[in-house]
């Protein structure tokens, strides 16, 4: 009796523990959602992981010595070298969850109407983790990511007009002493923009949920959370197994290196979730070239809703889910043939993955999704 | 006599339901505990700062009737070495008789009652005292003097005269054995 007493007195108060309730408990849900279904829940909740340790680093982190500045956190500091996996690994465990969602996006076509808004944010938010990553990257200083924070600043210099301004504001000119000092803040500062795209994310994808109700609808608690709870776990798994396995999977082992301005390392590769994008910006020749080539190969992901031309109804078919498992090859194998460093059998090997990656959304999505809505 | 089989049939599951529940909850909080600690650990004191805070210094080369200066969290700190003169001389001080009375047992560690460690800041005007070495001035008591206000101390550090009120501070220190003395 006490304690509802208690209850009605705070949520007089304070309304949205009552709201909380009716979202945890009241009966509105369909059944049988897909465990991959759970990727944004369990990407937001990697982002909030990342937050927590990213905290913890950015209390020793020392932009004007940022190298030396880690090797103190891994060594000096209690249970540094942890947290420091854990941020280098909740990387690879975000880009992973990401890449399933888009992936699993494109294969079950759920950027179709209604869903073109939620598939919009999430390649945005896609877009802003592989600036925060990127980012990030070169935060730690070593001697591959040195160079390329280095190419980029000075490449940013020689932009005019008003990416030229752009980018001046953003690096501070060319890359100096007080570079990773600043690119700390737009590191935090774009990590925590996420969370409001996912939250915007989110937003979209309960309003496009299907309306349930009757018998056949069930609470958020207990029949989702333990789903839920049986997500992360598996995630939680996969993630320790990495952390303590594999902290540095899919970098450039010469990162391990401090940086070095006179030296250049024999190979400049990305870490493997900045790979596919390094790839196919690297077939664009010139200065404006990257530039073009990032904006082109995210463009075709925010466009896709309109490159399906299979109309409100039309039904998946095979030819394009095979296609899809193609594209999935394809940039799998962009990402490795640039992580193979410069050789030419490499270039060719990318140009021809570039071609296709955009062959796939340009040219065989509308023909293929028109060809069998028929 | 079916009614009350199914009964406790239902009885078992519900508490089997508990204990599983029951688990489950605690097996949650002790696995958020496991991933909350190094968060909390690491913005501990690193390494480095846990070393200077628990600082050690070797006092055995201090010669008698001399005082080193080390500086441990930010302070000056004098540690002294008394000669058997400077300890007859304050030994039998009544306390009362001080403006801040305090014992001769309550100025040293017990067993190595020759050293005097005391933060060697004047306690009115914040100034650095003068008298470590035998050949600066040291007042009329043979300790320390205050170059900005004139305040005495004697050789425990006990203020005699002067604007200052206060006895010098004791930072917290141990002796680990003759030779060293660990601060903090």
């Amino acid at each position: 009796m006490s304690t509802d007493v208690k209850a009605s007195w705070v949520s007089a108060r304070l309304p949205i523990l009552a709201q909380a309730q009716v979202f945890f408990t009241e009966r509105n849900l369909a059944r049988e959602a897909p465990y991959l279904g759970l990727l944004p829940a369990l990407i937001t909740a990697a982002l909030v992981f990342m937050a927590a340790s990213g905290l913890v680093l950015s209390v020793y982190y020392n932009g004007g010595q940022g190298f030396s500045s880690l090797q103190f956190i891994d060594r000096d500091v209690s249970n540094g070298w942890l947290i420091h996996a854990f941020h280098e690994t909740g990387t690879t465990m975000i880009f992973g969850a990401v890449f399933l969602y888009l992936f699993r996006g494109i294969f079950t076509r759920a950027y179709k109407a209604p869903g073109e808004l939620v598939w919009i944010f999430g390649v945005a938010q896609f877009a802003l983790l592989l600036l925060v990553g990127w980012l990030g990257y070169t935060l730690t200083d070593g001697a591959v990511s040195h160079w390329s924070l280095t190419t980029s600043a000075d490449d940013a210099t020689l932009l005019t007009g008003i990416p030229g301004a752009v980018a001046t504001w953003f690096f501070g000119g060319p890359a100096g002493e007080g570079t990773l000092s600043r690119l700390v803040v737009f590191h935090t500062v774009l990590a925590l923009a996420v969370f409001a795209i996912a939250a915007l994310h989110y937003a979209g994808s309960k309003a496009i949920a299907p309306k349930v109700s009757g018998r056949q609808a069930v609470g958020f608690h207990p029949y989702y959370t333990s789903q839920y709870f049986v997500a992360l776990v598996v995630f939680a798994l996969i993630f320790s197994v990495l952390v303590f396995f594999a902290p540095h999977l899919g970098e450039n082992p010469l990162n391990a290196g401090p940086a070095d301005p006179l030296i250049v390392p024999a190979a400049l590769t990305p870490p493997w979730y900045l790979a596919p994008l390094s790839a196919v910006q690297s077939v664009f020749p010139g200065i404006y070239g990257g530039i073009i080539g990032v904006v082109a190969a995210l463009g075709v992901l925010f466009a896709l809703p309109w490159l399906d031309r299979s109309g409100p109804n039309g039904r998946a078919g095979f030819v394009y889910k095979l296609l899809v498992v193609v594209l999935a090859l394809d940039v799998i194998g962009l990402a490795l043939a640039i992580s193979a460093g410069p050789s030419a059998i490499a270039g060719i090997l990318v140009l021809v993955f570039t071609v296709w990656y955009f062959l796939h959304f340009l040219v065989l999505t509308p023909l293929v999704t028109a060809l069998e809505a028929e | 006599m079916a009614g009350t089989s199914v009964h406790a049939v239902g009885q078992e599951a519900e508490s089997r339901r508990d204990f599983l529940k029951i688990l489950t909850i605690s097996g949650g909080v002790i696995g958020l505990g496991a991933i909350a600690w190094p968060f909390i650990d690491a913005l501990g004191p690193d390494a480095d700062g846990n070393a200077a805070a628990h600082m050690i210094v070797n006092v055995a080369a201090i010669a008698e009737n001399t005082a080193i200066k080390v500086t441990w969290a930010g302070l000056p700190i004098y540690i002294r070495k008394l000669t058997a003169k400077q300890i007859a001389d304050n030994e039998f001080v009544v306390p009362e008789s001080l403006p801040d009375p305090a014992s001769y047992t309550d100025r040293v560690k017990p067993g190595y009652e020759s050293f005097v460690v005391v933060v060697g800041l004047n306690t009115g005007v914040p100034c650095e005292l003068e008298g470590n070495d035998p050949s600066d001035t040291r007042g009329p008591f043979d300790g320390w003097v205050c170059p900005c206000d004139g305040s005495v101390y004697d050789p425990l550090g006990r203020v005699r005269s002067g604007p200052a009120r206060k006895n010098l501070g004791i930072p917290r220190f141990t002796f680990l054995n003759d030779a060293q003395i660990q601060f903090g």
